[in-house]
């Protein structure tokens, strides 16, 4: 497992407000270790049993927490992001969609000075299977195995990992960095924990049209990873110029289109699968074949 | 969000950048009374791109021939939008062109200088093309560098700086994804002005600048009217060729699922992603807006819930089931609250596929079967 497991101590950022509040009960409900929420002017009360606090600062101090979901406004995430940080966070997941990129490219600098780490923002969050789920997430999709898995969407994250978990093929974590074309994590330092995890066999990427992550990730995998790893990329029927949903998803003056993705993934060695259905199929074989000297 | 062109140099202008002085036009006869000697320059406002290559710039000698021109002008469409009116400018003797434009760049993950020596080219097919990463905070020796980068020197360079400083300001400010001008000319006099500008408003951002509030819907022309409809729903529409109509829950998982269509045969009729935590009235106006294009035969619903409720979605399937009995649909639901979902649904009749593949391969089967043929009533 990577980034997060039983013991990570977890504040939620904007816990009162309805998403918040909501999942903050299913993360406690998961195993989650939630041990307070942060809503300004709302200190001293308590929401599904732990404290609420009305400062990250504050919470820190008196829980010793390490890590942040936030779940605020699209303009108050950048406010949002900076106090975490200010306040010795070292772990940001920040589900929330809709912030302007200009502000994610300020917090993302921000972080990056910091030496700390942050995942997302429009993302679904961060599942160590069984041990602890940050962020929006379907648990019981989730089952605890082998399979490392970073992708930029969400509910396509669940599809697979639905695959992957009725294949039999339980995951180590699941990492959604979100489908944003600026954003914190991104595959390479994804990849390369998954690389040094020893929980970890066999890593899935799932990637989108749009931008040329893809290309460089099949670039890095090809120097850095020897682990066997499957791709796969949502929007190979796409037409250009049109954005599909994702700010990012976009194909433009013929860059950034499945095809050539596809054919990046192949030339580094990495097995491309089709369906969802075929990750799971790719997966096992994968799991058989004795892993790259 | 693009901006028309007189917008752009507008907003150019309120920042300090030169913009050619200019009249905007909706008649033909509004040309008797600009007084900006000729020959004039004639640009159609669309929203689109590659209006010279389309015919929509024109320089005509004089009046008679400025008429004739601008009537063809206003009627014409370019790549979907339609000219909403016509800039008119004088024709400037130029010495030189210069590209200059501000976005945000994913790999670099943050804002920065495209800029070359050889402006009014299309900037992708440009062999000097300087890209420079902006730091954040701005100061101004950032201009300065550009420029020199440029190649530029002495007073032309301070002032080709001062252009840049600006135009990052503004993209800052105004919380664009693109501020591009295209050229930026330098005048025999060495006076440098923005001949063309294109700006895009980050979508995202709109709602907190107060300058672009209630600009959108006038915004829209190069979208189709469902396109239209689903943005100011805030829904993700796409329309395709095929005949399958496809609303799902997320980005990612709609493109999947498009693909999924099209490997098994089918053909995909329009991309509408609901987004994440759709309600029960989204999810309806999402369904209404499938059903309203006439090429759609069958509607495939995909939701897995994460944040989505599936009883949400089914409460909007019943709704939207009663006021449509005769539409074909397949519907894949699974996730938050299946078990209620499916209680609501059990009544319909409506048969729910637990499996997205087995969906998708009904859902093409159902689009290839032949429709009922001159069955009067």
């Amino acid at each position: 497992m990577i980034l997060v497991n039983k013991d990570t101590k977890v504040i939620v950022q904007g816990a009162t407000g309805k998403m918040g509040s909501a999942h903050t009960k299913r993360m406690i409900d998961y195993g989650t270790k939630i041990v307070g929420g942060v809503t300004p002017g709302r200190g001293g009360s308590d929401i599904h049993g732990v404290p609420v606090f009305d400062t990250v600062a504050e919470a820190v101090e008196k829980t010793g927490a390490t890590c942040s979901c936030i779940f605020v406004p699209p303009y108050l995430a950048l406010d949002a992001g900076f106090e975490a940080l200010a306040a010795g966070i070292s772990l940001i997941v920040l589900i929330t969609e809709g912030m302007p990129p200009n502000d994610t490219a300020k917090l993302v600098a921000a972080v990056k000075a910091k030496g700390a780490k942050l995942i997302g923002p429009n993302c679904p969050g961060i599942i160590t299977p069984g041990e602890s789920l940050i962020g929006i997430l379907p648990g019981s999709i989730f089952k605890s195995g082998p399979i490392g898995m970073v992708s930029k969407s969400g509910t396509l994250t669940y599809e697979i990992g639905l695959a992957l978990t009725d294949g039999g093929q339980g995951q180590s974590t699941c990492v959604g960095v979100g489908g944003d074309p600026v954003k914190g994590l991104e595959y390479p330092e994804v990849l390369t924990m998954f690389e040094n995890d020893a929980q970890t066999e066999v890593i899935v990427l799932i990637g989108e049209i749009g931008g040329n992550a893809e290309e460089e990730a099949a670039e890095f995998i090809k120097k850095n990873i020897k682990k066997p790893v499957i791709a796969y990329i949502a929007g190979q029927t796409a037409p250009p110029g049109k954005r599909m949903g994702h700010a990012g998803a976009i194909v433009s003056g013929g860059k950034g289109t499945a095809a050539s993705k596809v054919a990046a993934f192949e030339a580094a060695g990495v097995k491309v699968a089709m369906t969802p259905n075929e990750v799971a199929k790719k997966v096992a074989e994968a799991r058989k074949t004795p892993a790259k000297a | 969000m693009n901006l028309y062109e007189y917008e752009a140099k507008r907003i150019f202008q309120d920042h300090g950048i030169s913009v050619p002085p200019s009249v905007r036009i909706t008649k033909p006869e509004e040309l008797r009374k600009v007084h900006l000697g000729w020959p004039l320059t004639l640009k159609c406002q669309v929203l689109s791109g590659g209006r010279g290559k389309a015919g929509g710039i024109k320089f005509p000698k004089d009046l008679n021939e400025a008429e004739a021109i601008a009537k063809d002008l206003l009627a014409m469409t370019i790549g979907g939008s339609k000219t909403e009116s016509l800039l008119v400018e004088p024709r400037l003797s130029i010495a030189r062109e210069l590209y200059m434009a501000v976005l945000l760049d994913r790999s670099a993950g943050c804002p920065v200088f495209i800029a070359s020596a050889e402006g009014g080219v299309e900037i992708e097919s440009s062999h000097n093309v300087i890209m420079m990463p902006i730091p954040h905070p701005y100061h101004d020796f950032v201009g300065r560098d550009l420029a020199k980068k440029l190649g530029l020197s002495g007073g032309l360079l301070t002032k080709v700086a001062d252009v840049a400083n600006k135009l990052y300001r503004l993209f800052e400010s105004k919380d664009l994804d693109l501020a591009e001008i295209n050229p930026l000319v330098i005048t025999a006099g060495e006076d440098v002005i923005a001949l063309d500008g294109k700006i895009t408003v980050n979508d995202d951002s709109v709602n907190r600048q107060k300058y672009f509030q209630g600009w959108q819907e006038k915004h829209l022309s190069d979208l189709s009217p469902l396109e239209q409809r689903a943005k100011m729903a805030d829904l993700n529409l796409v329309e395709l060729e095929g005949n399958i109509g496809i609303l799902c829950n997320g980005a990612g998982l709609t493109m999947a699922t498009m693909d999924m269509v099209k490997a098994f045969g089918g053909e995909p009729g329009n991309f509408l992603d609901v987004g994440g935590g759709g309600d029960q009235k989204k999810t309806l106006t999402a369904l209404e807006i499938v059903n309203d294009n006439p090429k759609v035969q069958v509607i495939l619903l995909n939701i897995l819930g994460g944040i989505t409720a599936c009883d949400e979605v089914a409460g909007a399937l019943v709704q939207f089931m009663e006021k449509h009995p005769e539409r074909t649909m397949v519907v894949r639901l699974r996730g938050n609250n299946q078990e209620k979902a499916e209680q609501m649904l059990a009544k319909s009749g409506l048969k729910l596929y637990p499996d997205l593949e087995d969906a998708v391969k009904e859902a093409v089967a159902k689009s290839k079967a032949k429709q009922p043929v001159g069955a009067k009533a």
